[in-house]
């Protein structure tokens, strides 16, 4: 099995800056692991530790089962792909590419001939291997990175923000490629975002890092619609956030009063009544109260916000609305596309299911 | 040494543990142990022993012995000959310093605003190739023109400005304009680093904000440019104080500077003692300068804000991206003592704005580059046309040296490469400078390759050494090192010479391997070693190739300086070697023949190429 474990991994640098906090972390083979988090959260740290670049002040760095904690980056399995690609600038395709197998000294001409070629067919650009990186493209670039790295036939494939500097519509081009050749090959992958929007959507699991430690590690929808976290939930996603104390419980249900509002949350397990906490609600949760001036409305009596709408934004396939109660809170609302008529100035009212609300620690 | 290397080694093992995975800890003290071998023992010695000896005491004759007398530094002190010449030596070097200044701002600035990339670099190319031929060869340039039959006496005849041909050297300005010519093109290199460094969109912003070429110029550019202005002009003070060549050449008896005294002492009345404490006498003044620069630094720290504020930083000036010039004299302090300058000519300019407010704005802009245009081609005539001129002597048929030549011939190098004397020299200059320039590029190379790559203790004093060698006037280090060498029964040989050379030239691949270090991505190497290859392999397949270009860029700038350089081979080479700017010198003390003008041609010839490829090789080093 090539998976990578991590245990009590701490990283302290000379300046004494604790950058990573005794993480533990396991990652199965094949698996898709996304570490998230704003900069300087540890999550780069954390994957240069796993390629050996730094070396853990504490702790034990596993590949593919063999302790690797000491070992020099170059005696490592590992293919890393680097935020800007790292692509030796005085090579060509070819040479970048066929460097790894030459440097491991097992292959002969003929067996790096024929990688080569096959890693330039899985990348889909078999036509380049005599130009020059500065002949490349960004996304180009790119595919190129990933050949390299795979086809010394790594442990695991490690991604430095490899995305980054691609522009929007050729990254989310590339989410989709580089989660299809990872599937086609099988290799564990450890990806660095700070992107949400890429955590979300292409990892089996994310572990979002603060402060060199983790928040929360799971199933992207999990770790979405469950956050643990006061910070979870406001780095992922776009959250509206209660702050407030819980004063009364009963039936599954928390009753929270934040700022006068009171607010009906499904309760934790061990939530008791006087704790302070937050209620997290996903925007596209609330649903707009259909109602008649003259009062024919649903019967809605939980969870009910009305306010005037000062802001719309259309995302494509839905609308974002901003919403100021009457209280000077204000609301972020998503909808789906197709609600028109709403427009800044608006009086509306909007409503939610206690059963989408979440309580957090503060 | 050795103690203090223990010492440190054990302190920063622990540190270093986790530093840069893949380079051992203990490594780091060998790699630097070559370059400072080289730094402290071959070079610090010597300077050391020029200061004991000056204390030491004189017999006439040429014999000294040990002691400790202040006869010699109360000698150069209570004599109003030399403290008249002391004098003048800090005079020329101000006054040239100020001349260039003035000529080479408005060239530099508009090589730097100049849009056509060829006709930019043909100018560069042109400043920076006469920059590098030799003191010797740039003299007698002006001899050629300034002598009673030169083109200056024939012109002011024929237009009768001039009753009969008269000679305008040797004196006082035909010195003046000799180092004008000499030092101009340092000015302009550093200015054009500061100039090329200023954002173009600051200077479109304040033209959107309604503000007139002159006025955006006197409130954005040259405060922008204060601190290119200020090392330029501590460069160029610092150089015109230790140049001994051209007061040799152009100068009369009256215009002896120390420099010139000094090797008098040294080589014509063998008074080593004196000579050695007039040496330190020209240190004083050098440091004494740079320590006043230093102080107007810090009191108006504030006037020169975050702009090029970094590139004072002593240590870390060489890794900054202005050009080399403006790295090796950030070293120096970025300074400010052209504050008082720069608001003078920002009061001038004020003046004359205020003079043309009422021209209409296409009309002022019309004029202002017209005369911007004339001014730069009058500039790069004086720059280039000395030179030029030389290689027209140097096909001239007849016996003597005449201008313009009579006709067309090739004689005078048929008699170069043919004469054993001038072809002796040539190949003594050019195996004294492969030499000089592979040993200056692996102490600078190292050195260099060391600092960026582990972390000493007194990394930044390290750094400083890197440089040193070069604030050192030529002079003071020919005399150290015959000192030294003399002390050890090895002077008056092409190896002494090749060693001086190498030591005062490895700034030059120091600060060239600096920067291509410091614009090194690193992650190239990180993904070598990702992919597998070992710290060698890294360093074989990767680094070194990368920065190829930089190592290759200093070993020729050694080379072109070694080849050019005059004062520290004559000097160490005690009448017995002789090498072309040398053979040059002497022949111009009897005689001109036109050899002397086809052995320059042939050297500028050789300096072109080099610096051309210098170019190439580095993708326009000059940006």
């Amino acid at each position: 099995m090539s998976g990578i474990t991590l245990e009590g991994v701490s990283k302290r640098y000379d300046g004494g800056v604790l950058a990573v906090d005794d993480i533990d972390l396991e990652i199965g083979s094949g698996e898709f692991v996304t570490l998230v988090g704003p900069s300087g959260c540890g999550k780069t740290t954390t994957l240069r530790t796993i390629a050996g670049f730094e070396k853990p002040t504490a702790g034990t760095v596993r590949i593919a089962d063999d302790d690797v904690t000491d070992a020099p980056p170059y005696e490592r399995n590992t293919g890393m792909v680097f935020q800007d690609f790292a692509l030796f600038p005085h090579m060509t395709v070819r040479e970048n590419i066929a460097y790894g197998m030459e440097a491991d000294g097992g292959y002969t001409t003929e067996e790096i001939d024929a990688r080569v070629a096959e890693m330039l067919e899985l990348v889909e650009l078999p036509d380049t291997a005599d130009r020059y990186p500065d002949q490349l493209s960004g996304g180009q670039q790119q595919r190129i990175a990933l050949a390299r790295a795979l086809a010394p036939q790594p442990d695991a494939l490690l991604l430095d923000e490899p995305l980054a500097s691609l522009d929007k519509k050729l990254r989310e081009q590339m989410q989709v490629e580089l989660r299809r050749i990872q599937q086609e090959i099988g290799i564990t992958t450890v990806f660095v975002t700070h992107n949400q929007e890429e955590a979300l959507t292409m990892s089996d699991r994310l572990a979002v890092m603060n402060e060199g430690r983790f928040e929360q590690v799971g199933p992207p929808e999990d770790v979405y619609g469950e956050p643990d976290s006061r910070f979870v939930a406001d780095f992922l996603g776009t959250a509206n956030i209660f702050d407030g104390s819980v004063t009364a419980l009963g039936d599954g249900l928390a009753t929270v009063d934040s700022d006068g509002a009171a607010i009906s949350s499904r309760s934790g397990a061990e939530t008791a009544v006087g704790d302070e906490v937050a209620v997290v609600i996903r925007p596209e949760r609330f649903r707009f109260v259909s109602g008649t001036p003259d009062g024919g409305r649903t019967e809605v009596t939980e969870n009910v916000f009305e306010g005037e709408i000062t802001f719309t934004r259309h995302l494509g396939s839905s609308v974002e609305f901003r919403l100021e109660t009457a209280a000077g809170r204000e609301l972020v609302v998503v909808h789906r596309s197709g609600l028109e008529g709403y427009e800044p100035g608006d009086e509306v009212t909007v409503s939610v299911d206690a059963d989408d609300c979440r309580l957090v620690s503060q | 040494m050795a103690t203090e290397t223990s010492a440190a080694e054990t302190a920063d093992e622990t540190a270093d543990e986790s530093g840069r995975a893949g380079l051992r800890a203990n490594a780091k003290w060998y790699v630097l142990s070559y370059p400072l071998v080289w730094l402290v023992a071959v070079f610090l010695v010597p300077l050391g022993m020029l200061v004991v000896f000056s204390f030491w005491v004189n017999i006439p004759g040429g014999q000294y012995q040990a002691g400790f007398t202040l006869d010699n530094y109360v000698r150069f002190l209570t004599t109003s000959l030399y403290l008249n010449q002391l004098w003048l030596t800090i005079e020329l070097a101000l006054v040239t310093s100020v001349l260039t200044l003035v000529l080479g701002y408005p060239l530099a600035y508009y090589l730097a605003r100049l849009n056509r990339p060829w006709l930019r670099s043909t100018l560069l190319i042109t400043i920076i190739s006469s920059l590098w031929v030799t003191y010797v060869i740039r003299a007698y340039a002006w001899q050629v023109i300034l002598a009673s039959n030169g083109i200056v006496s024939s012109v002011g005849v024929a237009i009768g400005l001039l009753e009969s041909p008269t000679s305008f050297y040797p004196g006082y300005w035909g010195l003046i304009v000799g180092m004008v010519y000499v030092f101009l093109p340092f000015m302009i290199l550093t200015l054009y680093s500061s100039l090329r460094n200023l954002d173009g969109e600051l200077l479109e912003a304040s033209k959107n904000l309604g503000a007139g070429p002159l006025r955006t110029f006197r409130r954005v550019t040259l405060p922008l440019t204060r601190n290119g202005i200020a090392s330029g002009t501590a460069l160029v003070f610092i150089l015109a104080l230790g140049a001994y060549v051209l007061p040799r050449l152009l100068g009369s008896g009256s215009e002896r500077t120390l420099p010139v005294l000094i090797e008098q002492q040294i080589m014509s009345e063998s008074n080593y003692p004196f000579g050695a404490a007039m040496s330190i006498g020209l240190i004083v003044v050098v440091l004494a300068f740079l320590w006043v620069l230093l102080r107007v630094t810090d009191v108006t720290t504030g006037d020169l804000g975050g702009v090029d504020a970094a590139d004072d930083d002593g240590t870390d000036a060489p890794r900054n991206a202005a050009g080399v010039f403006g790295r090796l004299w950030g070293a120096v302090g970025g300074v400010s003592s052209a504050v008082g300058l720069t608001s003078a000519v920002g009061r001038v300019g004020a003046g004359v704005e205020d003079a043309i407010e009422t021209v209409d704005s296409n009309t002022r802009e019309a004029v202002i580059g017209a005369s911007l245009k004339a001014y730069v081609a009058a500039v790069m005539l004086y720059i280039a046309g000395p030179l030029a001129i030389i290689v027209a002597v140097s096909v001239t048929p007849s016996e003597f040296l005449t201008f313009p030549p009579g006709g067309f011939s090739l004689r005078w190098y048929v008699t170069f490469f043919t004469d054993p004397e001038w072809v002796g020299a040539l190949f003594n200059s050019l195996g004294i400078a492969v030499a000089a320039a592979l040993l200056a590029t692996s102490i600078g190379g190292i050195l260099a390759f060391a600092l960026d790559r582990f972390d000493y203790r007194f990394g930044s004093v390290l750094g400083t050494f890197g440089v040193l060698p070069i604030l050192v006037p030529p002079v003071i280090i020919g005399v150290a090192f015959l000192v030294f060498f003399l002390r050890i029964g090895f002077a008056g040989n092409r190896l002494s010479i090749i060693v001086a050379h190498g030591i005062f030239y490895a700034p030059f691949p120091f600060i060239l391997v600096m920067q291509g270090l410091g614009e090194l991505d690193r992650t190239y190497e990180e993904a070598a070693m990702n992919l597998g290859a070992s710290p060698i392999r890294t360093i074989r397949t990767i680094t070194y190739p990368l920065l190829r270009a930089n190592v290759v860029s200093g070993a020729l700038f050694a080379f072109i300086l070694s080849l050019n350089e005059y004062i520290i081979a004559w000097l160490l080479s005690l009448f017995l070697v002789d090498t072309i700017p040398i053979h040059i010198f002497n022949q111009l003390r009897y005689s001109y023949p036109p050899t002397i003008a086809a052995a320059s041609t042939v050297f500028i010839g050789l300096t072109v190429v080099a610096m051309t490829s210098i170019d190439r090789l580095s993708g326009g080093i000059w940006e």
